[in-house]
């Protein structure tokens, strides 16, 4: 009818009579442009991200390196590849290792920066904050290979620690070929290193508290304690969910750099991960591809449940939720 | 420069997904408006028509979301016209790229472009419209002599005053010496002093450029003082077009009669009687005959006696020294403005506002009221206004 | 009435001292934390090598020296890896820029053909991936292995990233101003390099530091995917000076005693030369990192 309307019209000018196609061919014909801005990303997602997931097709495979995912000599063989692993002698101790360092490393490292930020922020003098601030962020700019030589230089055989007890009469201690000390090294260095950085998030968020509500606090006779406690902390609530949704959903994809940096032949019982299990059968001695990407694959299925259970649990409990 | 012409014109703002349900259900009290919603979508603005002549100055005016900005936008081809056909100068443009459709806009928030000088920013769309550079140093420079901006061509939009930045954006808009000028609230971010100052610009302004206006505000003063035409809106719908004059002195309903004038008009619940073909109204044990131009449009539309509301200006109702076919009022609150008083008073149960000047033409006096006080009102049969149960003039 | 509330009022105060001086104690507690391993491998830098491993270099420098950096000025594979770095740092940076700038502010427009898709496209590598050996298997077929650009390529997008350049279009851009130029007669692509490239200039900045950070960080992809030394990046050559695997050094004596000896400065005088340019970097560029960490903290 609404084009009937416009034939009616004598003079129509002869942009209205090519636009008569359909609305989305000029909405389209207007926004393309985006498309091309989007493009150079959409290729390198699809490169390096989508690629590789189509890749794990090979977890589902006898498959040798060189050949092709789809031809005619593919082996199927369903889902041996994950069998053979949950039957791996490794599976319960790869499964226990990663999952101790992650929870262990998530206990202290989660509450770690928003101690911090809440101790920041009660801070009277604004310089002294922001020079403290400076410094706790600094060692998240060290790469892990300068941090793990660095846990050598100082608990090494012949690192400081060492080297001080060596002196006053103590006994030399292997920490990197003791199982015992990887996780504390582990942990405690990743905190030292990352703390600072994760506080940020928090400190910005206490820097936006209205400054009326800490003065009101005051005028009703509330402590600097009884203001973290009540003005603060409900302040950053949100984020705290929101990270702590972020973390738990990340607590599988542990560090593996870095454990692999620091693995010694004394501490494999306990340094050895999922992940860096997955680099050696994968990419070292004699490979055996399609068996390193199942374990993979079972690793990042296992982060996309829990991320998905943390989701749904905090949006049942709290407004809180990442989608 | 142009004639505009709008037809029939629709918006739609189709439902955002599972956005809005949540809300509804919770039953939260946000009703802004009465903007009509159907399956499709929310209408924002319907049954838009309207006529613009060259270099005519319209203004679009009502109170936030009767569809005046999505009005101006979809001119400004910002929105998609949802139904409906916009032509300028006779071409139909719907379907015409913003850039295309000859027209420059000043935006409430200036939209200056902070990374460039004023200069850069007013040349900016000239340069875009690949105009050679003496001829857009000459209008740029010719438009800074009329907006007195010349010294400040080479600052940033951030070094500049509120009253200074709206210069520069109308001096933006007036470069590309366009078809079609729109304003949209260019004046609500300023304080009280420059806005008075800045219309009085606008109205130089256009003395000086010859183009055709549209400009959208929610300040009944900014519509009366500016517009040759004024359009009222309300929820979408146009509640009437007119001169400044038109929309005062005969407001088509309720809504423009409340609208437009300061302070607001009164309104009382009334009787309208018709005895013998001859129309008066009554109103608290006061009657009053109306004046023959209203016997002659009531008689054309042959009302009969009902109940009424009526409306009657403040500056309107006169003050009596004694009761009889009066209206008695009881003084609240009053207050002494200077040549007149504003008596807050409650009259017949409604709230009304009185307006009498502190002294009558022989420089007597007028007796000072106070709280509790009795005022005893009358009002002339030219100045009433009837409005019948559906909120209609009953003249129209 | 009034005498209690003043008592309370002192209570208070005497109170808020004591936390006011435990929290300036802890906290100063924590830089030292934070600031010895650093300082003492500064220290451990310019002494000795025979003072530090007796564990006499604690506090100060014992029997200054610059040996360890002579010494590194003669390793070749070092200034070798540094170069290689900064060609990668500087090539990541420059592409990353092309490609994310641009992709976030499509994004970040609601007119974006297909809007939803590209979103969820985006959004699914951030929780799910193929993992490391098809990620290896992609790279090989793309003939990309021993080369510089498997160090490189993979790094140009970070879908955090260009999430965080979406929020900051998103906020920080009025829709007023697009529109001003639209009016004014510009198309999408003269909007994006006229109106929105010059005024993103800050998450530029954060952008090309959380690149350059990463890439001149990293090691694992250059240790997978890199056979040839000429191609090692810092890191992967500090790999090989700071992280000698103890299992290997076996047995005992006066032999693996003096290895050490010599190694020893050259690893703490590597630490300092590899880091030191982004630690010095750092506290300018700070409150950048900074805004990017509150811009990707911002909920859609």
């Amino acid at each position: 009818m609404k084009q009937k309307q416009k034939a009616a019209v004598p003079a129509a000018p002869p942009g209205a009579l090519l636009s008569l196609g359909s609305k989305q061919w000029k909405h389209f014909k207007e926004n393309y442009p985006f498309l091309i801005m989007l493009l150079p990303a959409v290729a390198v997602v699809f490169l390096f991200n989508y690629l590789p997931i189509y890749g794990v097709l090979i977890a589902f495979q006898d498959f040798m390196p060189g050949d092709k995912i789809f031809s005619d000599t593919t082996i199927w063989v369903g889902f041996h590849n994950f069998t053979r692993f949950f039957t791996d002698v490794q599976f319960w101790p790869l499964m226990k290792n990663t999952f101790l360092l992650c929870i262990l490393g998530f206990v202290i490292g989660f509450p770690l920066p928003i101690i911090i930020s809440l101790m920041l922020n009660a801070l009277a003098g604004e310089r002294t904050k922001k020079f403290l601030q400076t410094i706790f962020t600094a060692p998240h700019f060290i790469s892990l290979v300068v941090l793990v030589g660095m846990l050598q230089l100082f608990f090494g055989r012949y690192g400081l620690v060492n080297n001080v007890f060596a002196n006053i009469g103590g006994e030399r201690f292997s920490y990197f070929l003791e199982s015992s000390a990887f996780r504390p090294l582990y942990i405690l260095s990743s905190n030292w290193q990352d703390f600072g950085w994760s506080a940020i998030i928090y400190i910005a968020a206490l820097a936006n508290v209205d400054p009326g509500q800490h003065e009101a606090a005051i005028l009703d006779g509330a402590s600097r304690f009884q203001r973290v406690l009540h003005i603060d902390i409900p302040a950053i609530m949100p984020m705290i969910s929101v990270m702590l949704i972020m973390s738990i959903g990340g607590l599988m994809g542990v560090g593996y750099e870095k454990a692999l940096l620091m693995q010694t032949d004394g501490n494999l019982p306990v340094s050895e991960l999922i992940a860096t299990y997955v680099y050696k059968k994968g990419l070292t001695g004699v490979p055996d591809q399609a068996y390193a990407t199942a374990i993979g694959l079972f690793n990042s299925i296992i982060n996309v449940v829990l991320l998905i259970i943390a989701n749904t649990t905090s949006k049942k409990f709290s407004e809180n939720s990442l989608w | 420069m142009a004639t505009l012409s709008l037809k029939n014109i629709q918006k739609i703002y189709p439902h955002s997904g599972g956005q809005k349900k949540p809300k509804k259900k919770t039953g939260e009290p946000e009703k802004k408006s009465n903007l009509q919603i159907t399956d499709q979508g929310v209408i924002a603005v319907q049954s838009f028509n309207l006529e613009i002549a060259d270099k005519e100055f319209i203004v679009l005016v009502g109170p936030s979301g009767c569809g005046k900005s999505t009005t101006l936008r979809m001119v400004a081809g910002l929105e998609e016209i949802s139904a409906g056909e916009l032509y300028i100068d006779g071409n139909l443009v719907n379907d015409v790229e913003p850039k295309n459709r000859d027209i420059a806009m000043v935006f409430q928030s200036y939209a200056l472009y902070p990374h460039m000088t004023v200069y850069e920013n007013m040349a900016f769309p000239l340069k875009l419209h690949k105009m050679p550079k003496d001829e857009i140093d000459r209008r740029v420079k010719e438009a800074a002599a009329i907006l007195d901006i010349t010294q400040y061509l080479d600052r940033k939009p951030k070094a500049l005053s509120g009253g200074q930045r709206q210069r520069v954006a109308i001096g933006r808009a007036i470069v590309r010496e366009p078809k079609v000028l729109l304003m949209d609230e260019p004046l609500s971010n300023l304080d009280a002093k420059l806005r008075n100052q800045m219309r009085a610009e606008i109205i130089k302004l256009r003395q000086k450029i010859n183009t055709t206006f549209i400009y959208v505000t929610h300040d009944q003063t900014e519509a009366m003082t500016l517009g040759d035409r004024i359009v009222i809106m309300k929820d979408g719908f146009i509640q009437q077009i007119g001169t400044p004059q038109e929309v005062f002195d005969h407001p088509a309903n309720l809504f423009v009669a409340g609208f437009i004038g300061m302070p607001q008009m009164n309104f009382f619940s009334a009787k309208l009687l018709a005895e013998d073909g001859r129309y008066a109204v009554s109103v608290g044990g006061c009657k009053v005959a109306l004046s023959e131009e209203k016997q002659k449009n009531l008689a054309a539309h042959k009302a009969a006696s009902q109940e009424i509301t009526l409306g009657v200006r403040p500056s309107h109702m006169v003050l009596s020294k004694q009761a009889g076919n009066t209206l008695t009022a009881t003084v609240e609150v009053s207050e002494l403005m200077g040549s007149e008083v504003h008596f807050h008073a409650n009259a017949d149960g409604k709230d009304i506002v009185v307006i009498v000047p502190t002294m009558d033409a022989n420089g007597q006096r007028i007796d000072s009221f106070h709280h509790g006080d009795a005022l005893n009102l009358t009002f002339s049969g030219n100045v009433c206004h009837v409005f019948g149960q559906d909120g209609r003039n009953l003249e129209f | 009435m009034q005498k209690v509330s003043k008592m309370a009022g002192q209570k208070t105060i005497s109170g808020d001292l004591v936390f006011r001086i435990v929290n300036g104690a802890l906290l100063g507690l924590v830089a030292l934390i934070v600031l010895y391993p650093l300082y003492f491998v500064i220290i451990a830098s310019i002494s000795s090598p025979e003072a530090v491993l007796a564990g006499k270099v604690v506090l100060y420098p014992v029997d200054i020296n610059f040996d360890g950096f002579q010494k590194i000025l003669e390793r070749a594979d070092i200034w070798r890896g540094y170069l290689n770095t900064i060609i990668y740092t500087a090539l990541t940076v420059i592409l990353s820029l092309l490609v994310t700038v641009p992709a976030g502010w499509a994004l970040s427009r609601k007119t974006l053909p297909g809007k939803k898709f590209w979103m969820i496209f985006f959004i699914i590598p951030m929780f799910f991936g193929g993992g490391l050996i098809p990620f290896y298997n992609v790279m090989s077929s793309l003939k990309l292995v021993n080369t510089m650009w498997a160090v490189i390529l993979p790094s140009i997008l970070s879908v955090w990233n260009l999430f965080m350049t979406k929020t900051f279009f998103e906020t920080s851009i009025p829709d007023g101003l697009i529109e001003a130029a639209k009016i004014d007669g510009a198309g999408q692509f003269r909007v994006f390099t006229s109106v929105v490239l010059p005024l993103s200039k800050a998450i530029m900045a954060v952008m090309a530091l959380y690149y350059a950070v990463g890439q001149w960080n990293s090691y694992f992809n250059a240790m997978i995917f890199l056979q040839d030394e000429t191609l090692y990046p810092l890191q992967l050559v500090l790999k090989e000076i700071l992280i000698a695997s103890e299992s290997t050094v076996g047995g005992s004596g006066e032999t693996i005693l003096e290895q050490f000896r010599l190694a020893n400065q050259l690893k703490y005088v590597s630490v300092i030369v590899s880091s030191l340019p982004v630690l010095c970097l750092y506290p300018f560029v700070q409150k950048y990192f900074a805004q990017g960490v509150m811009i990707g903290s911002l909920k859609e």
